[in-house]
């Protein structure tokens, strides 16, 4: 008999729809309690142009984070990233700046440049079989080290207006450029996950490697292409870096991995298992830590101090992920 | 049948013969590299990476990974530091740390085996809230401590500290743990099947905790070396020891899916990877070329070990169709 893929079969059961929306609204609640105190215990944080600086000081991670979720998903985890954010900046740099070529060939040798990272990934895992963790601890050494190569142990001052306006142009609501190519990005990804076979393929892969290769899936070929992607994004979220600093140099974006995982983490991605979670909720995750820096930030807390606050949101992120989600499931 | 050349062991063969490459190569471009006194320093330096690599091959043959030594012996040392100086004794500061080491481990324990969270992501958060501590409560700036443990750890009989019987003892120690005690088996038994170990009777949560504690103490250990090797607390100490003592576990051929390996592996790993980074640098190369090389021996090591696994598993399984098609020929005739 063939396989009935109507609709009706397909769509998820009432309960597991309810749970997922309490997720989301939990999440969103906890959002909201955070920006509630958060106001009322300091004066300037609820200004406009604070929270609007929150999310101009997000952009990078969490643009960097929809590829961390990606891979996340589909149950692999990405060392290599904050290497890969700086290598894509440093190629996208140098490009311009040095080479005097124009910013459209700049950003895209730079997003290949990441890219071509993510492909290596990719080929690592599902090809040779590399534990993702090892694979991509090596790709960070390899990254790190050739955008180093290609700084000459300098930095670059990148001059074109264009990374400048990024910051400079406002759009809707005096929101900056980057903020809404973030929020494009976002938007892109979530339609993309929920109506593309691709999308589906990664949800389904993540969710049981075996099933979905058994009911035919190219699962090499679909892993591949998620680290490629998120090495994509990696070189995109390096280029709005440049905007940001107006500056690149080896010490932007160290430790930009755990950031973009505690996003993910935070946004109600499942941790001990791939298929589980969404990708705008991340966004949501960074969001809130955010939030929180910049709180800490105003109140004049130290950022190694904040750092090690982190950490322990970090944990608690853990915590609520295993105390509210794995009961049902 | 078991022998040395057994295809089981031709990973940690290539891995041996790659050390010797590696050692050969850079002794052709430089040519003063590796006398015996460059030999003894590798030996002093790689001390604490060896002890920490020593308890994470218990922590990856039980299929959990440990991400919290490098920064937890950073903080451990600043904790040593800031109560020797605020109280004068040595003593009570290592006390303090070895208590820190020894609570830390026993949570992660806790939360990974009576909760079920992913000790990648517990051990990640201590990796995150440690080094912060440890930058923030010194501004970044070291301690001195300067006392007996200094004079202890730096004597040298032969050129040699007591870095190197220490080494030799704990993993002697950890080779007998591992293979002759219940602990050790058990230990073999949560990794390859945990869901078997529990229907056993084992009790899974205290062995798992145990493994995370064993932890703690090693790096609680590793820390008051480098503290009495440099004379002070740096809370910049160790910067990515817990990647270093991972790749030693791996590329010495203990599964990162658990249930196998062994202490001499790591050892074999730790001396490839202490090779590698003393060579490296003694070429005067750039961090950023530094960088590339490791990266690059490691991801070609792993893929060809990969790959040698991958051919010994079809070899068995050739081997298996033959004997069957044999045995069934034979019941025909």
């Amino acid at each position: 008999m063939a396989l009935d893929l109507t609709p009706a079969t397909v769509a998820p059961p009432l309960r597991e729809r309810a749970r997922d929306a309490a997720e989301a609204f939990g999440t969103l609640a906890v959002a909201g309690l955070l920006l509630l105190s958060f106001g009322l215990t300091s004066g300037p944080f609820l200004d406009g142009t604070n929270l609007r600086n929150i999310l101009v000081q997000i952009t990078v991670v969490g643009v960097a984070a929809i590829g961390e979720t990606l891979v996340l998903l589909i149950g692999g985890l990405d060392l290599s990233v904050g290497a890969n954010v700086l290598f894509g900046s440093v190629i996208a740099g140098d490009l311009v700046q040095r080479q005097g070529a124009p910013v459209w060939v700049g950003i895209l040798g730079g997003v290949a440049a990441s890219a071509g990272i993510g492909l290596l990934n990719g080929i690592l895992t599902a090809v040779i079989g590399i534990e993702p963790i090892l694979a991509t601890l090596g790709t960070f050494l390899v990254a790190g080290g050739l955008a180093k190569i290609v700084l000459h142990s300098s930095w670059i001052v990148v001059e074109a207006p264009f990374f400048a306006d990024l910051v400079r142009t406002h759009v809707v609501w005096d929101l900056p450029l980057m903020v809404i190519v973030m929020f494009a990005l976002y938007a892109i990804a979530a339609v993309a996950m929920r109506v593309t076979t691709f999308g589906r393929s990664i949800y389904a892969i993540g969710g049981n490697p075996r099933a979905a290769r058994l009911a035919g899936l190219a699962a090499t070929r679909i892993k591949i292409l998620t680290f490629t992607i998120a090495g994509a994004f990696a070189g995109i979220a390096g280029c709005l870096q440049i905007g940001q600093l107006g500056i690149v140099s080896s010490g932007n974006a160290v430790g930009l991995e755990f950031q973009a995982i505690t996003a993910a983490l935070i946004g109600g991605l499942s941790v001990s298992a791939g298929g589980v979670g969404r990708v705008e909720r991340t966004l949501l995750g960074a969001w809130i830590v955010g939030m929180i820096t910049n709180y800490q930030t105003i109140r004049g807390i130290p950022p190694n101090y904040q750092q090690a606050l982190l950490g322990g949101i970090l944990l608690l992120a853990i915590l609520a992920d295993r105390l509210f989600r794995t009961r049902t499931t | 049948m078991r022998t040395a050349l057994d295809r089981r062991y031709r990973d940690a063969w290539f891995l041996a013969a790659m050390t010797v490459v590696a050692v050969v190569a850079f002794r052709i471009v430089e040519p003063s590299w590796l006398n015996r006194h460059t030999l003894q320093a590798i030996i002093t330096q790689n001390g604490p990476l060896a002890i920490v690599a020593m308890a994470m091959t218990f922590s990856i043959v039980s299929r959990h990974i440990d991400l919290s030594p490098g920064a937890m012996l950073a903080l451990a040392g600043v904790v040593t530091g800031l109560v020797y100086r605020d109280t004068g004794s040595l003593a009570l500061g290592l006390l303090a740390s070895l208590a820190l080491c020894l609570v830390s481990g026993l949570a992660s324990g806790l939360l990974v085996s009576f909760l079920g969270l992913n000790a990648i992501m517990v051990t990640l958060a201590t990796y995150i809230w440690a080094r912060g501590l440890a930058l923030g409560f010194t501004n970044g700036d070291p301690i001195v401590v300067d006392t007996r443990l200094t004079s202890i750890t730096n004597h040298s009989v032969g050129g040699f500290t007591i870095v190197a019987p220490l080494v030799v003892v704990l993993f002697a120690l950890a080779w007998l743990v591992l293979s002759q005690t219940r602990f050790g088996r058990y230990t073999y038994a949560l990794g390859g099947d945990p869901v078997g170990a529990r229907r056993a009777g084992i009790r899974v949560g205290a062995y798992t905790t145990g493994i995370f504690v064993v932890m703690g103490f090693a790096t609680w250990l590793a820390s008051t070396i480098v503290v009495g090797q440099l004379a002070s607390a740096q809370p910049y100490a160790a910067p990515s020891l817990e990647l270093d003592a991972i790749i030693a576990v791996i590329i010495g051929g203990t599964r990162l899916a658990g249930g196998e390996g062994s202490v001499a592996r790591t050892l074999l790993g730790v001396a490839f990877i202490s090779i590698l980074n003393s060579g490296l640098l003694n070429l005067g190369l750039t961090d950023a070329y530094y960088q590339v090389y490791k990266g690059a021996a490691l991801l070609g090591v792993l893929s060809v070990q990969l790959l040698l696994r991958r051919l010994a598993a079809e070899e068995v399984r050739r081997r298996q169709e033959a004997e069957q098609l044999l045995a069934e020929a034979h019941g025909y005739a």
